[in-house]
């Protein structure tokens, strides 16, 4: 299948957005107290597809919730019965608007781990029905690094309609799945509102990646810090690099492809939901048995073990790094710390030191 | 709904006091299509929840070729073991998921001589695979059951044991750590014993061990002083797990999921991952 690339201007695409939103369910970034949440939008003026990098929390939620009911149970006395929780409509088609590339990135990455051997299908349904138009920034934040990880304009079918600014006011849509190329056809075929022409030139797209990458303060070869970090797992920088770690776990609950969940009964009298949510493995309890056993009993080895998941186990297992770059832990940290530097210096530090 | 992660009902058929504080719990589903789709092989293991209280990883310390049921050891250890110990009684329900992860190796152990290595409550998921064998006697040469306990109160499915004593194609090697008036077996640890008393033959035979993690370093070392190569030497790791189903990134130890990947292992295998179990 091909895809194509179309040109069209500010006013061109905010009719078409509207005439999306009037039409599916849709969501988009949505400001509340200076960050932008993904959040079910009925009009064009609640949202910001352009919301800044650095503001907006990761799409992830869309596909993989928070929390969320595994079950409803009842348990008396006169027996025990599991309930169905309200279904997920999850065969509706939805849009996401505004997408960054390294949050699509991110459930690209995570599509890997939900089908290996068990099946979630859950998710895959989630993502299947979801049409994603991503905002491609222009310019890097201060904590970015998604180009130093498998990110290129050759590989961005992560998402389904790419949306690139270009000179002049002209912005390019381009498609980069079937999803994409048969839903954007379908609109353009229903109006002529959006002044969409049909184009050929890309130059103007590798132009403006261009100028975006050459924007990073942040760079490095992620190769070189998957080889370097396997044969780390020894290295004494572990400890000083977790030390001001407080074990908050908001470096993985903001992530877009951090995916280590609990699992959690709430029962008053005898009705009972079973939840699964997020969790971290920076969590001192995460690996704690009941015999009183920890495997990582110590903040440095669980800081080992975020950094060898990203960027060593997850390489080993499904072939992507479980990092893509978007800054967001190093941003929301309340101690300072950079996944980026903690790597880039496990890695500069001698092997068996 | 999270449909993976949603139980079955089974119902406490039985439950059996070990020790002070193990007890085995048979289970039945209430569901007999649920019942035709369960089938287990020996080293595998259920989520088990006491629903309100959570859910907990346990083996399945029978074996498949005993139908109609499956029992679960539980120790009380933590909060839902506390629970569950306290909680439930005959004819209760409990949600089972499963059965999941690999299982012992049973093309490999065929022909072979068989030494199981058990202490306290890791006699569980060697329980199954023991029956396993005993239901499949002709499959296997020379079967020895080498079982320590702290005290002999702490000595789990006595009853069981008394059997397999009286089967003479079976030889049963009962040890306790201290002295006690009423004990006539041998006293000691259990690599103490396994090098003094066992003495096992090294060549063609299997070891398949499971026990507290002191025990099972100080009996991996005994196996290497005997002459064991690691590949010979079986064991199951107890990881703290949620799902089950490598997802939600519990038992990872380095790339490999203990959910998946095992929870039965090689020592050879072992000796591969870092070190974090």
């Amino acid at each position: 299948m091909s895809f194509s690339t179309f040109v069209t201007d500010k006013a061109g695409l905010q009719k078409m957005y509207e005439a999306i939103i009037s039409k599916h369910e849709t969501y988009a970034p949505v400001e509340k107290f200076g960050k932008y949440d993904y959040k079910k939008v009925s009009s064009l003026k609640e949202c910001d597809p352009d919301s800044p990098i650095a503001e907006t929390m990761s799409v992830k939620p869309l596909f993989f919730p928070r929390s969320s009911k595994i079950m409803k149970y009842e348990a008396t006395s006169a027996g025990t019965s599991i309930l169905e929780t309200d279904q997920d409509p999850l065969t509706a088609q939805r849009v996401v608007l505004g997408v960054k590339h390294c949050d699509a990135r991110g459930l690209q990455v995570l599509e890997a781990v939900n089908k290996w051997d068990y099946i979630d299908s859950d998710f895959l349904k989630r993502r299947e029905n979801t049409v994603i138009f991503s905002a491609r920034c222009d310019k890097a934040g201060t904590h970015c690094f998604c180009t130093s990880l498998d990110y290129d304009l050759e590989n961005l079918d992560a998402l389904d309609i790419a949306v690139v600014n270009g000179a002049e006011g002209k912005i390019y849509l381009q498609t980069r799945t079937e999803r994409g190329e048969t839903f954007l056809k379908e609109k353009l075929e229903k109006s002529t509102m959006y002044n969409v022409q049909s184009t050929n030139d890309e130059s103007e797209m590798k132009k403006q990646y261009v100028a975006f990458a050459a924007s990073f303060r942040l760079k490095m070869d992620y190769k070189d810090i998957n080889e370097k970090m396997a044969k780390r797992f020894d290295s004494p920088a572990f400890e000083e690099a977790s030390r001001n770690c407080v074990s908050c776990n908001t470096c993985a609950f903001i992530c877009p492809t951090c995916h280590c969940f609990k699992i959690s009964d709430e029962k008053i009298k005898d009705t009972g939901v079973r939840y699964k949510s997020y969790d971290s493995c920076n969590n001192v309890y995460f690996t704690l048995e009941a015999g009183g056993h920890n495997p990582r009993p110590a903040k440095y080895r669980r800081w080992r073990q975020r950094s060898m998941h990203k960027f060593v186990y997850y390489k080993e297992r499904f072939g992507v790094n479980l990092c893509v770059g978007c800054g967001h832990c190093a941003i929301s940290c309340p101690v300072n710390i950079s996944i980026f530097d903690v790597v880039n210096h496990i890695a500069s530090t001698p092997v068996g030191s | 709904m999270e449909a993976l992660l949603v139980p079955s009902l089974a119902k406490v058929d039985r439950i059996i006091q070990e020790t002070p504080d193990v007890r085995t719990y048979r289970l039945k589903f209430k569901d007999d299509s649920v019942t035709e789709k369960f089938s287990w092989l020996p080293g595998q293991f259920v989520e088990f929840s006491l629903l309100g209280s959570g859910e907990c990883t346990f083996c399945i310390s029978s074996s498949a070729t005993r139908k109609g049921y499956f029992d679960c050891s539980i120790k009380r250890a933590g909060v839902v073991t506390a629970d569950i110990h306290s909680d439930i009684e005959e004819g209760d329900d409990v949600g089972i998921r499963g059965p999941y992860g690999n299982y012992f190796p049973l093309d490999d152990i065929k022909g072979k001589n068989l030494l199981f290595v058990g202490g306290g409550i890791g006699l569980a998921p060697l329980r199954s695979l023991i029956q396993y064998c005993i239901d499949n006697r002709g499959d296997y040469k020379d079967f020895t059951i080498l079982y320590g306990a702290r005290t002999s109160a702490d000595i789990c499915y006595k009853e069981e044991i008394e059997e397999w004593k009286k089967n003479t194609s079976i030889k049963v090697v009962l040890t306790i750590d201290k002295p006690e008036d009423t004990w006539k077996d041998n006293v000691g640890v259990v690599p103490k014993i396994l090098e003094e008393v066992v003495k096992p033959e090294i060549a063609n035979t299997k070891v398949i061990t499971c026990g507290p993690p002191i025990m099972i370093k100080y009996t991996l070392q005994s196996l290497d002083r005997l002459g064991f190569a690691p590949k010979d030497v079986i064991t199951t790791l107890e990881m703290k797990m949620q799902c089950g189903l490598g997802k939600c990134g519990r038992c990872n130890i380095g790339s490999t999921y203990i959910c998946k990947d095992g929870p039965v292992f090689t020592y050879e295998q072992l000796k591969a991952l870092p070190d974090e179990f």
